[in-house]
């Protein structure tokens, strides 16, 4: 169904743009069905659990009709997004086909009790860690074709994963081979942990694993924040973790450290430090926010205005002018004397920028020599 | 890339605290009478508790069972699992959990039949103002636990008749759930209305309904029970008649519009009385003729 | 009656631009006649007092008109007669003439026509009363603002049915609540400090000082010594004036430059002078008494150490420098927080003598009377105070020491909570359709022990053999969102889509306005029956029967609305007049039930009783 390729900002738009095919073949699995299930806006949870006993087409009106006048737009989401998703199929007399998604039996595992949240929390920094993770599946997800992996096998497995209880250990020899594979790339990521016995292997998931449903809706518990940034770019930070003062060093100036607080302030210096290793404003002002202690959290914005501008500002100011001595080429005599010319220059490093509808190139004069001389030969 | 950071958890994250009528008279009695049994009445509730929780990973659920002579907690989603021996492959943990915890209290509930030694067919009504008050108590302690919390309502899956000598206690947790901004749903299953329940989600702003077909009960509750607060800004949903406030007076239960009306426990009469058959107020008004001007014009009973 | 009349010369006006018809304007009591000063003009008025509802007036300001505007009663004719007036207290004679006549002839026209009444004449003067202008003018002003209150007062005091003086008699708030307008803000002191500093030309040794009288009273105002030297030397004659504020400037001149030694010297060999260079005793001895003023209360000690006046150099000098501290020469050092202060408090007590531009004497013989007036008041307020610190320390007790206080309180025993139940729930079951009209107790034929074992048995059978799959048929699902969906399309239609809509928007516009006239109607006449029960005077009888004829009509009115509705919306405008019918029947009962005791009582109606 859907040829182009879109760049997906949440799990289930990466779900969602699967073929057809796959997509009916992921519903099959319970814990996709859940987990599609949850990512649903409210309004679209709502007709799920309506229509899940109903075998008959549904006229879109008599929907409608529960509908008030504010809600339209909502409405017209979630009946998008059941249909995108293929929850809902549309038939010919206009009226929306609810399919079975789940079985109203979800047999949970075996629970037990969990411990082991920190091993995994260690490496996340900065960004909200789900998203971090998605982030990163994102990326698995979409590689693993390269790998010979099929993306619906592997989403599958992963939703699986995250309604598995943490902390208990599962064997691994219910594994087949290529879930087996990905479980070692996601013990490196803190996902699982894995745990040799004497004879049979077992994995355990840690909280990042069964969180990973969970950052797929727009609902996440949040912890508790600790940061207190003020207008003067002083910054307060009621927290006894070392990390926390190691995360706040990538980017301000830590000047007390007391048994529970870090005082500290943002520098152009300390940014420019971040800024070289990497780290964006946007992700330094976010870890901000997302991290404001509750009496500043309370308000908007929670960290101020002044001071998340002026990192913006900081960051900009590292993208300046650069001069670079070029020559601008024109009047190419054919579509594929521009192409020879612009390809020739890409080659050899030298293609500043070009504008292929109106034949122009702009290229290093460093170049120049070479360009003429091949431009040359071309006649 | 990194998702906005949201203070509170999203609007449509629920807790359901949901009362369950155990009345065994009700179901010994449906048995006989309808089709609709106990068995098939778990099935539908018991999927009903299972979806709300499917629903967000975030959602709670609690259930309170309504004794006849006493309530309980008999499940609650956000409780730290015990071990528990699984017990059947047949049905979700949820399932097998609730349905023990509901047999252990049943078990308790006729032990303290047994000890009060009340006659329970004379009044076989089940004690809604104690599991109201139960539901309300875990709202607040909610409420208390911070700022980022689902937000909760009541569901009442009440078949019993109203007991009238719960009438103060009722009223007042249903007072105490609106000054909570708490609506309690009510979903009656008996055979009759509920004043009680119609009363109190008028009050409340929850939705009463008493389904006409109860085989389709599940039904009933996915389709209107189950919608999250937030979502029912957007949604139409069966709206009560209205509930007619008139009252009647004691004496002769007759409809009034206006009448007399006692100042200490503001019982209605419809005719002047000289003492409050209900608290035992003596109104002093001596000279009748007087009194009868005065309420003329006050059009109220004169104090006491 | 006539022997009262007005003359005044005035213009009669078609419209407030017509430049207008001069002549001579005659009023009695009775009627206005114009008659113009060209005997050609067809302008010759002859009208009745009683065909003019009300009048107006322009406001009085230098470049407009003295205008007077009578205005017709509506029901009569309509429109108005303007006149224009040479001066505005001209104008203002011939306003208070009209507004007495009217007043006079509303209270008359609204009092029964009832020639039975004449007998009781003396009981209905009572309720005449003599209404000023302003009173009238804000009687016509609530009118026209409100057109609720226009219509009922149309309806009842010009139907006659109210007098004029009854319909007010019960909006005497609303009277009232226009009548305690704050009054008008007046101009007080400039906030500004008095900049009378001297002028220097820069040039020659001459300083100027510009003086006006503002600045001189504000000068008294602010500086008690000098107003009472002023008092002492000028008024008395002693000195001409010029010689002291010139001995004045200088002494400020002496502050200014910041010389306390030169100040001190030159004090020394001028008297009067030093009058000015020294501290004002006068100000520290009014200090002083305010401090004696101050409620006892008040721990005075607790914040002594805010007193920064105190604290030598504290207060900062007025051009900032410093100077070495030589107590002898204290008193003739003025600090700029201490004057501050003083024009601070001058400003803030905001007596702005109304002497205008008198002369500087007049000026201070104001404000030494004013001075006066403002001692003696004090000092009757000291005695008031002092009697009311003296209750303060009777009445506050010391909380710990008294007893707990156990007020008497009987508990509230409630019988049967039961009763308040069934006086609610059988109207609340009526409308939810149930027909059966009590709690039908499920009658079961199990002991207690076998209900509970066939339930337990229940849940039992349920373990075993788990749940019913599916939970719900197809079927019965499909029939069930049907029928919800349809019973909600079908309320939506009824109800329309905006759930707070109310039954009363749903009416026709013209019932509804009618309702809602009918029932502030009723709310009205209902008002003034109960309010007249008991009657104990003919007059209080015959508005009775009054205000009965008019419920009676409003009642047949009610009748006829709820007929002529569409049957669609007849149930509803029944259910919404049904109360006010109720209301009106209680009146009518009550009304039937007291005549009858009445006549029952006296046997036989006496003389003048209808």
């Amino acid at each position: 169904m859907p040829q182009v390729r879109i760049i997906a900002k949440n799990f289930m738009d990466m779900v969602a743009a699967l073929p057809e095919l796959k997509l009916d073949k992921l519903y099959e699995n319970t814990f996709i069905c859940e987990a599609v299930l949850r990512s649903l806006p409210p309004l679209a949870k709502k007709y799920v659990l309506q229509l899940l006993f109903i075998d008959a087409p549904v006229t879109a009106k008599s929907m409608e009709e529960w509908v008030l006048a504010d809600g339209l737009s909502k409405h017209r989401v979630a009946i998008d997004r059941l249909i995108q998703l293929r929850v809902f199929l549309e038939t010919t007399e206009s009226g929306a086909l609810p399919r079975e998604p789940m079985p109203s039996n979800i047999t949970v595992r075996l629970p037990t009790l969990e411990e082991l949240d920190v091993y995994a929390l260690e490496q996340w920094e900065l960004m909200d860690t789900n998203a971090q993770l998605w982030y990163i599946m994102r990326e698995y997800i979409s590689n693993s074709e390269d790998r010979g992996e099929d993306p619906a096998d592997l989403i599958s497995f992963l939703l699986e994963l995250s309604f598995h209880a943490t902390g208990q250990a599962y064997n691994l020899n219910t594994l087949i081979d290529v879930q087996m594979h990905t479980l070692k790339d996601l013990a490196d990521l803190g996902l699982v942990k894995l745990q040799q016995g004497r004879k049979e292997s077992w994995f355990i998931p840690t909280k990042l694993a069964t969180n990973l449903s969970m950052s797929l809706t727009d609902s996440s518990a949040r912890k508790e924040g600790f940061v207190v940034v003020e207008t003067n770019f002083r910054l307060y930070a009621y927290s006894t973790s070392k990390l926390h003062s190691e995360i706040l060093r990538l980017f301000a100036r830590v000047e007390y450290q007391l048994p529970n607080l870090i005082v500290g302030a943002i520098t152009k210096e300390s940014l420019y430090n971040a800024f070289e290793n990497g780290i964006t404003a946007e992700q330094i002002i976010s870890f901000l926010q997302q991290n404001a202690h509750p009496r500043v959290a309370e308000r908007t914005p929670s960290v101020p205005e002044n001071v998340t501008d002026q990192i913006r500002l900081w960051e900009t100011d590292l993208n300046r002018v650069e001069i670079t001595p070029a020559h601008f080429y024109d009047e190419f005599l054919s579509k594929d004397v521009f192409e020879g010319a612009s390809d020739y220059a890409r080659e050899n490093g030298g293609l500043l920028w070009e504008d292929s509808k109106k034949m122009r190139l702009v290229v290093n004069a460093e170049m120049h020599a070479q360009m003429r001389e091949y431009l040359r030969r071309q006649k | 890339m990194a998702s906005v950071p949201s203070k509170l958890y999203s609007d449509d994250v629920s807790l359901v605290v949901v009362l369950l009528d155990t009345n065994p008279f009700l179901w010994t009695a449906t048995a006989t009478a309808t089709t609709f049994t106990f068995p098939e009445f778990l099935a539908h509730v018991l999927s009903f508790l299972n979806s709300i929780i499917l629903l967000n990973q975030l959602n709670q659920v609690v259930v309170i069972a309504t004794g006849l002579n006493s309530c309980d907690y008999i499940f609650d989603s956000s409780a730290p699992s015990k071990v528990e021996p699984f017990e059947s492959a047949r049905m979700p943990l949820l399932y097998s959990r609730v349905l023990r915890r509901l047999e252990d209290f049943l078990g308790s509930d006729e032990r303290s039949e047994r000890s009060n030694g009340a006659a329970a067919a004379a009044a076989p009504s089940s004690l809604l103002s104690g599991s109201l008050s139960l539901a309300l108590c875990y709202i607040q302690r909610v409420f208390r636990s911070g700022a980022l919390h689902p937000q909760p309502r009541i569901l009442c899956l009440q078949g019993s008749p109203d007991g009238p000598e719960q009438y103060v206690a009722v009223m007042n947790a249903i007072f105490s759930a609106q000054r909570s901004m708490v609506p309690i749903d009510s979903c009656v299953i008996g055979a009759q209305h509920s004043a009680f329940l119609q009363q109190a989600s008028y009050i409340t702003g929850g939705v009463y309904l008493k389904p006409p077909m109860l085989d389709g009960l599940f039904q009933y509750l996915s389709t209107i029970f189950a919608t999250d607060l937030h979502s029912r800004s957007f949604l139409q949903l069966p709206k009560p008649v209205g509930v007619d406030f008139r009252a009647s007076c004691f004496c002769h239960k007759k409809t009034i519009d206006m009448g007399y009306i006692c100042s200490v426990c503001l019982s209605i009469f419809c005719k002047h009385h000289k003492k409050c058959s209900t608290c035992g107020s003596v109104f002093g008004q001596a000279n009748p003729e007087a009194a009868a001007a005065a309420t003329d014009r006050k059009r109220k009973a004169p104090e006491v | 009656m006539s022997s009262r009349q007005v003359v005044m010369r005035a213009r009669y006006k078609q419209s407030v631009k017509d430049p207008g018809v001069p002549g001579i304007l005659i009023m009695t009591e009775e009627k206005f006649v114009f008659t113009p000063d060209d005997p050609m003009s067809t302008v010759n008025l002859n009208v009745d007092f009683r065909q003019i509802k009300s009048h107006k007036f322009s406001k009085e300001g230098s470049n407009k008109q003295a205008l007077l505007n009578l205005i017709q009663d509506s029901n009569v004719k309509g429109g108005s007669y303007i006149f224009e007036f040479d001066k505005f207290s001209d104008r203002d004679v011939c306003r208070d003439f009209v507004g007495k006549v009217l007043g006079k002839l509303q209270a008359l026209q609204s009092a029964p026509k009832n020639p039975a009444i004449n007998s009781e004449r003396s009981d209905v003067q009572v309720h005449h009363e003599q209404i000023s202008t302003t009173e009238m003018e804000l009687r016509v002003k609530l009118l026209r603002e409100n057109i609720e209150l226009q219509k009922l007062h149309k309806q009842f005091v010009i139907g006659e049915i109210l007098t004029e003086a009854e319909f007010w008699a019960t909006r005497k708030k609303l009277l009232a609540g226009d009548n305690n307008k704050m009054p008008k803000q007046r101009v007080g002191l400039k906030s500004a400090m008095l900049a009378e500093g001297p002028l220097s030309d820069g040039r020659t040794n001459k300083v100027t000082f510009s003086l006006t009288p503002e600045i001189i009273q504000q000068i008294f105002t602010e500086k008690p010594a000098v107003h009472q030297a002023f008092l002492n030397f000028v008024v008395s004659g002693k000195m001409p004036e010029i010689n002291f504020w010139t001995k004045y400037c200088r002494a400020e001149y002496l502050h200014r430059t910041k010389n306390a030694i030169a100040a001190a010297a030159e004090a020394a060999g001028d008297e009067e002078l030093a009058i000015f260079l020294k501290r004002d005793d006068i100000l520290v001895k009014e200090a002083r008494r305010k401090i004696r003023r101050v409620d006892p209360t008040l721990d005075m000690e607790a914040d002594q150490g805010d007193d920064y006046i105190h604290l030598p150099d504290h207060g900062i000098l007025r051009d900032g420098t410093k100077e070495t501290t030589e107590s002898e020469y204290d008193e003739y050092r003025r600090s700029l927080l201490q004057d501050l202060n003083r024009h601070a408090a001058v400003v803030l007590e905001g007596k702005a003598l109304d002497v205008g531009k008198g002369d500087t004497v007049t000026v201070a013989e104001a404000l030494a009377r004013s001075k006066q007036a403002e001692l003696a008041n004090e000092i009757s307020e000291e005695n008031a105070n002092q009697e009311r610190s003296e209750r303060l320390a009777r009445m506050a007790e010391i909380e710990d020491l008294q007893a707990p206080r156990n007020y008497p309180l009987a508990p509230l025993c409630i019988k049967d909570p039961r009763e308040y139940f069934d006086s609610q729930q059988l109207n609340a079951l009526k409308t939810l359709g149930d027909t059966v009209a009590a709690t039908k107790p499920i009658n079961s034929s199990l002991s207690t022990v076998q209900a509970y074992g066939f339930l337990r048995k229940f849940i039992s059978d349920v373990k075993e053999r788990g749940l019913v799959d599916p939970v719900v048929n197809p079927e019965t699902a499909v029939k069930v969102l049907g029928g919800l969906t349809q019973q909600l399309s079908s309320a939506k239609y009824h109800l329309g889509s905006n759930p707070q809509e109310s039954v009363l928007d749903r009416l026709p516009h013209r019932t509804k306005e009618e309702l809602l006239h009918h029932w502030m109607s009723i709310q009205e006449l209902l008002k003034h029956f109960w309010s007249s029960y008991p009657i104990t005077t003919t007059y209080l009888h015959n508005k009775v029967s009054r205000l009965k004829d008019a419920m009676a009509d409003i009642y047949t009115k009610l009748q006829g609305i709820k007929e002529s509705v569409q049957s669609d919306f007849r149930h509803q405008v029944s259910l919404l007049v049904q109360p006010m019918l109720q209301a009106l029947d209680a009146a009518f009962a009550h009304f039937d039930s007291e005549a009858q005791k009445r006549s029952a009582r006296t046997g036989e109606r006496p003389n003048g009783f209808v």
